[in-house]
């Protein structure tokens, strides 16, 4: 069962065509990577998707219907790209409050606060203000603010800013313990390392379009360039064969693009008729930084302002 | 609604909770007490003595007339110099004096003349020589005085006057003095509440906008939700100060009554409070006070939190923007001391309905007396087009601040807010 699905979505501002019609289906337990430049209209979409924007065209269906903000505020937890917090007020009442606002009961938010914060060591941290916190320690308070309330869906704008390596494999482990018990998390960001390392499906926006959609392996597939990697023990003076083509050579490496209508035994074949001593061969893939960059390279990196004729 | 009043507590709670509160509360009326008194006691203080050399050409000033005269104010100093005037005119400063005039030869009792010339080599203020012009005066009455024979019991007899006292026929308690105090300390209680909480909506709500909390907050609640309740919060927190401040003076008003009737230590700051509940209706006055200040509180908070809403971290952004709302409260300000010198001018009337001054001006005018200085029909008026204005400001500050909250950046003109408010 899909979470949720966007259905032709679309928010124009004055100057700009911020999210201009976009789908997507999110299932449920899923651990979603939405990607894209800056100003590609992430937060757009994801304002939509948290109820602060009202799309101009569209629907929004979140467990099976029409997403209504008001009432369906609580299966949704949102950790905003810049975080905010009250700088003044104590940690432990500021959890407290922002859980109320969600439709928390103060037994059960206070409940919940403890395990959380017992869990994520930061127990001593209740009567402190956010002020004395470090950057990093104000992430993870923003984390628990923002998973609290067990909501069916997490949006996480770029959570790993400012973690050093340690906080950020304590939050990426809660990450995976969530999307287990079946919550489902949207994950914005441009680091694309960690979404190939977290995401199990992705989509790729670029000004307010999206322009790729799947599984993180499918999208590989799809954009594979059929290069491989051979390493020998001596290097052949010359090669020349119709099935491939020597793009680059390092010491005892060799990548090669395999030529339409042939396949990687053919490239075998060539190197053990030539007698050559094959230590390893493998596929390689495109990582998805490489894939975002082709898709993405060629538009202006800053967006232009247009004239929309709505 | 429960998630209004959670923020309505939140705001209520964390602002009473301060010191800066606390010690606001206490302070305030003790710093308002020293304003006043303070500024008469250091007028009194810096007032400067004046020497001034009188160089009389006629004869008709003696020294004993000059004497006599200088007796009544020792401050300050008229001089009488017959000989070496030369020296006087051009050494006069490193002779000690602050100036020179000189009597014309001329001079007539009978007629005197129009002015003399003070000549001084600094600048003064325009009333700095009026002592010295009373000195003056005084020596020539005595010189008239004098030649025509009256003597200081005859002077007494034709120095007297009658003075006119207003009785209002409808209603004898009526107090012009103790109703024209009251009206001047709601006047100016109702600007200052109006200008310092509304200028703390506004600073607050930029707060939550720059901190980046109003994201999160709004993905729970309604942005409405978020501002209502924060204006709501703020104007409690108003409302708490000014009614700690009312207990206080219940308070002093009991605890003197017992020692007013023993008799003599009362001092006349008491004799006043006292004078002030017998002829003014209290009650009314505080109810309407508080109606005045709720409503005036929302009319321009909102407002202010629209602003609030717009602007980015720079305060300078602020002020500049909030400058027509705040003239607003500075005109309703001015418009108040016409209008408790005449309370029911045309121009009073007006003020006290027309909800942006109505909580000020109206505020001024009902310690004269309601129905007869404020009819029950005006004040009824006032009071629906007070909550009819904040409920429409209210309104046009939502829509400015849905948007303003969420839009970083430049800082949008007044042009650009207005078409927030009016495009969907």
């Amino acid at each position: 069962m899909n979470i949720l699905e966007l259905h032709n979505l679309k928010k124009y501002f004055a100057t700009q065509k911020a999210v201009d019609d976009i789908s997507l289906e999110i299932g449920k337990g899923k651990i979603f990577g939405l990607l894209g430049p800056n100003g590609a209209g992430k937060t757009t979409l994801i304002r939509m998707i948290t109820g602060i924007f009202y799309p101009d065209a569209g629907e929004i269906i979140l467990k099976g219907k029409k997403f209504d903000p008001e009432n369906d505020a609580q299966y949704i937890g949102y950790m905003p790209e810049e975080r905010g917090l009250y700088k003044k007020m104590k940690i432990g009442e500021q959890a407290l409050y922002l859980a109320q606002l969600k439709g928390m009961g103060k037994q059960d938010a206070m409940h919940k606060i403890k395990d959380w914060f017992k869990r994520l060591e930061m127990e001593s941290w209740w009567n402190k203000k956010v002020e004395d916190l470090s950057k990093g320690m104000g992430q993870k308070l923003q984390f628990v603010i923002t998973v609290l309330h067990e909501p069916d869906l997490i949006i996480l704008d770029e959570p790993f800013s400012g973690l050093d390596p340690i906080n950020a494999n304590l939050i990426k482990d809660e990450i995976y313990r969530l999307a287990q018990n079946g919550t489902t998390i949207i994950f914005s960001t441009h680091r694309m390392e960690q979404v190939e390392e977290i995401c199990d499906h992705i989509a790729l926006v670029n000004k307010g379009k999206k322009i790729l959609d799947g599984t993180v392996a499918d999208v590989k597939q799809n954009y594979k360039e059929n290069l491989f990697s051979v390493q020998l023990e001596g290097i052949p003076s010359t090669i020349n064969s119709a099935s491939f083509n020597l793009v680059n050579t390092y010491k005892q490496e060799l990548i090669v693009k395999i030529n339409e209508g042939y396949k990687a035994n053919d490239v075998l074949n060539y190197f053990i008729s030539n007698e050559s001593n094959i230590v390893s061969f493998k596929e390689i893939l495109p990582s998805l930084n490489d894939i975002f960059i082709k898709l993405v390279e060629g538009t202006p990196t800053a967006r232009q302002f247009e004239t929309i004729s709505a | 609604m429960k998630k209004i009043f959670l923020i309505i507590q939140r705001e209520f709670l964390t602002r009473v909770r301060k010191k800066t509160f606390i010690i606001g509360t206490i302070l305030f009326p003790l710093l308002y007490l020293a304003l006043i008194f303070g500024t008469g006691y250091i007028a009194e203080k810096t007032k400067e003595d004046l020497k001034v050399a009188l160089i009389d050409n006629s004869g008709l000033f003696t020294q004993n007339l000059l004497t006599e005269t200088n007796a009544g104010d020792t401050l300050n100093k008229l001089k009488l110099l017959t000989t070496d005037s030369e020296n006087i005119i051009a050494h006069f400063d490193s002779l000690g004096y602050d100036g020179y005039m000189v009597i014309p030869q001329n001079f007539d009792w009978k007629k005197g003349v129009d002015s003399i010339l003070i000549n001084t080599k600094k600048s003064f203020g325009l009333g700095a020589f009026s002592p010295i012009e009373k000195k003056l005066n005084n020596a020539w009455k005595k010189i008239r005085n004098d030649s025509l024979g009256i003597d200081t019991v005859k002077e007494k007899i034709i120095a007297k006057n009658i003075s006119l006292k207003l009785n209002n026929e409808k209603n004898k308690t009526a107090n012009a003095g103790a109703a024209t105090m009251i009206g001047y300390v709601c006047g100016f209680l109702m600007y200052l509440i109006l200008l310092l909480y509304g200028s703390q909506v506004m600073m607050g709500v930029t707060e939550e906008k720059t901190n980046r909390i109003a994201e999160v907050v709004v993905s729970s609640v309604k942005p409405f939700q978020l501002m209502i309740g924060k204006i709501v919060g703020i104007g409690m927190v108003a409302l708490t100060q000014f009614l700690i401040w009312i207990a206080c003076i219940f308070l002093i008003y009991n605890l003197t009554k017992s020692s007013e009737a023993s008799g003599g230590a009362a001092s006349s700051i008491v004799g006043d409070i006292q004078r002030i509940f017998t002829t003014v209706n209290i009650p009314l006055v505080v109810g309407c006070f508080i109606f005045y200040l709720l409503g005036g509180f929302f009319f321009y908070s909102s407002l202010y939190a629209a602003i609030g809403s717009a602007i980015n971290e720079d305060m300078r952004e602020a002020q500049s923007l909030s400058f027509p709302i705040t003239m607003l409260v500075i005109f309703s300000i001015a418009l108040m001391t016409p209008a408790i010198a005449n309370p029911s001018s045309k121009i009073a009337v007006w003020a006290s309905i027309i909800p942006f001054s109505s909580p000020i001006v109206m505020m001024a005018r009902i310690p004269f007396g309601v129905p007869n200085t404020v009819p029950w029909w005006q004040l009824g008026l006032s009071m629906v087009f007070l909550i009819v204005g904040f409920m429409l400001t209210t309104w046009f500050a939502a829509r400015i601040y849905r948007t303003g909250i969420l839009m970083y950046g430049k800082k949008p003109s007044w042009k650009e807010m207005i078409k927030w408010a009016f495009t969907k």
